[in-house]
């Protein structure tokens, strides 16, 4: 990767230009994702022009009655979840990768998705109060979920301060199994054939359905925390990325970033998941490719990943919703196709890089 | 004159292993000390518990006078610099960004690197030469310029004593004597060292004591004429009658300096 390098002996030329690079990158992300939210909004069965849908959302009156509901109950919700799901899941990859000193780790790979999709489904069949208290309560569980398996993983997986590749998958898969699985068991002990099983297919199938904005609020919420959260945790992560004794050595205290690294995490994949189900290695994916063009330094990949992360989920769900219309496709299908050659791949590159 | 690190009465064990009895020893400033001693004899134990990620079972580790069980681990950092024997990076750090995580015992939680920071990076990188390389991945270097990368990152910390861990390991004739002159070069600008050293062929001329540990005595201190003798050694090291010759020819330049 060819970096400019201009000799001067004033400062650090080389992190300059990977500030310039990021200042870029960023801008041209964000209008990326505007692009795209215009866009997706006219897509779908009812089509809708472009203009008049951005004039729309300035509070002109271009559309029709019927096609402002389209636009505001049905098309800006989806639209609104794919891009809080994508930047949850992007982050807590970054941050899981960043934790486990791995670049294999993904939310869905090491098992936190499905300890959040366990989590919020003994909410629904087990516990109808909760089904009632409501979407936060189903959050809530999501993320004792989560936390619960991602401990469990780092613990399996912890060989004196180092995860090794394998032992990663293999712990993340088998805790993932189990969880993915308990929450099929679940639907043999349904009373109710129905409303929870549908929910729960929906979730195991990564499937964005379609939210209400009291849902999103509670999404965005969660992912303002995680965020806000992350930031001061990114350096300490690069710090981490020199094994737990040297980064001790320099005064960081290993054991609590590791259990804000854990409950940041944790709480992103809630979010993603409270809305989303299981949409495996966009965790992944996002992260890589950022990694690519900025270095693998976490407080530049921080808000590029979380940006990305909202893209890419953007575009991968405007696809799954009118690839194969007037059906539709779960995105997590979709993002298995993309992320799983994508995995291997990295296995492949990293087992080179004599990681295992 | 107060010791920079004093070891009084220090004692180590991994788990039921002890490998530490009663360590009593000292080092000042700008001094420079080579550890020597047979595998598993708790060289690197030392240095651990000097640069106080260990901390001892017995006795107290000083550091100018300031028991290190009292002070937080980033204080201990800005005085005490340990370079490790190996380091890996799962990802692509370049030696910028690696040298830069010299600076974290001196970063706040919010606020990225102040100007003191860069400056300290970059004299760290200009003394071991490796300003040419900051733009260069880590994890691509060769042995002996990831070697001077490694204690770059330790003289970002601007410490007064460097711990050195094996820094002869995996080097080459030349780039070996390359790392004493830079021990050399930290010596003159008033940096303390302690290194852990294999080669005792390379420890003369540059360091001013030997600490000379072994798995069943306590450790002993002195010169290098004083410690490298062919019968001090044989003992401390188990070395088999029949290799005695190999020995004194390890130790000759020390022969005629007695």
């Amino acid at each position: 990767m060819a970096v400019e390098v201009t000799e001067t002996h004033t400062g650090f030329v080389y992190g300059r230009a990977r500030d310039r690079r990021q200042r870029w990158l960023l801008a041209i992300l964000s209008v990326a994702v505007a692009v795209a939210v215009l866009v997706a909004s006219g897509l779908g069965a009812v089509h809708l022009p472009v203009s008049q849908v951005a004039r729309s959302m300035m509070g002109g009156g271009a559309l029709s009655a019927d096609q402002r509901v389209i636009l505001f109950t049905i098309r800006l919700p989806r639209i609104v979840a794919a891009l809080l799901v994508g930047s949850a899941l992007s982050v807590s990859g970054l941050l899981f990768q960043g934790l486990f000193r791995n670049p294999l780790a993904d939310p869905y790979v090491i098992g936190s998705s499905g300890g959040a999709v366990l989590g919020a489904s003994l909410g629904v069949f087990l516990l109808p109060a909760v089904s009632l208290a409501g979407f936060g309560a189903t959050a809530l569980l999501a993320f004792a979920g989560a936390l619960g398996s991602i401990t469990l993983v780092y613990w399996l997986a912890n060989v004196d301060g180092r995860t090794p590749v394998v032992a990663l998958l293999l712990a993340g898969f088998a805790v993932s199994a189990m969880l993915s699985y308990s929450s099929y068991f679940l639907e043999v002990l349904d009373r109710n054939f129905g409303m929870g099983m549908r929910v729960l297919t929906s979730w195991l199938h990564g499937t964005i359905a379609q939210p209400t904005w009291t849902q999103l609020g509670i999404v965005a919420g969660m992912l303002a925390i995680g965020l806000a959260g992350s930031m001061p945790l990114a350096r300490n992560l690069n710090t981490l990325a020199l094994g737990e004794e040297y980064a001790t050595h320099l005064g960081l205290s290993v054991q609590r970033i590791r259990i804000s690294a854990i409950a940041i995490g944790s709480i992103l994949t809630a979010a993603a998941v409270a809305l989303g189900g299981l949409i495996g290695f966009a965790g992944l994916i996002v992260p890589h490719i950022l990694r690519m063009a900025l270095g693998p330094d976490h407080v530049r990949l921080l808000p590029a990943t979380a940006l990305a992360g909202a893209l890419f989920l953007l575009v991968a769900d405007t696809a799954a919703r009118t690839a194969i219309a007037p059906a539709e496709l779960p995105v997590g299908v979709l993002t298995a196709f993309i992320g799983g050659p994508f995995f291997l791949y990295l296995l492949r590159k990293t087992k080179h890089e004599a990681m295992l | 004159m107060k010791p920079l690190i004093e070891f009084a009465g220090v004692s180590f064990s991994y788990g039921d292993r002890q490998v530490l009895w009663d360590l009593d020893a000292a080092i000042f400033e700008k001094q420079c000390v080579a550890v020597v001693g047979p595998n598993g004899s708790g060289k690197t134990t030392l240095l651990r518990l000097a640069a106080g990620t260990l901390t001892p079972a017995c006795g107290d580790v000083y550091l100018k006078a300031r028991t290190l069980r009292s002070l937080k681990q980033r204080e201990i950092a800005r005085s005490v610099a340990f370079v490790p024997q190996n380091v890996e990076i799962p990802f692509s750090f370049t030696v910028e960004q690696f040298v830069e995580q010299g600076r974290t015992p001196f970063l706040k939680l919010f606020g990225g690197l102040q100007a003191s920071d860069c400056e300290a990076m970059r004299r760290a990188m200009e003394l071991t030469d490796t300003w040419a390389l900051r733009s260069r991945i880590f994890n691509e270097l060769s042995g002996g310029e990831r070697q001077r990368a490694k204690i770059a990152l330790g003289l970002a910390q601007q410490p007064q004593l460097l711990l050195l861990d094996e820094p002869m390991q995996n080097l080459d004739i030349g780039r070996q004597f390359e790392t004493i002159d830079l021990i050399e070069l930290l010596r003159g600008e008033g940096i303390a060292v302690i290194a852990s050293m294999h080669d005792l062929a390379l420890i003369e001329g540059t360091f001013s004591s030997v600490w000379l540990m072994s798995q069943d005595e306590l450790m002993r201190q002195g010169t290098p004429e004083e410690m490298l003798r062919p019968e001090v050694l044989e003992r401390a090291f188990h070395c088999p009658t029949r290799h005695r010759h190999r020995l004194r020819e390890q130790t000759q330049i020390y022969e005629s300096r007695r």
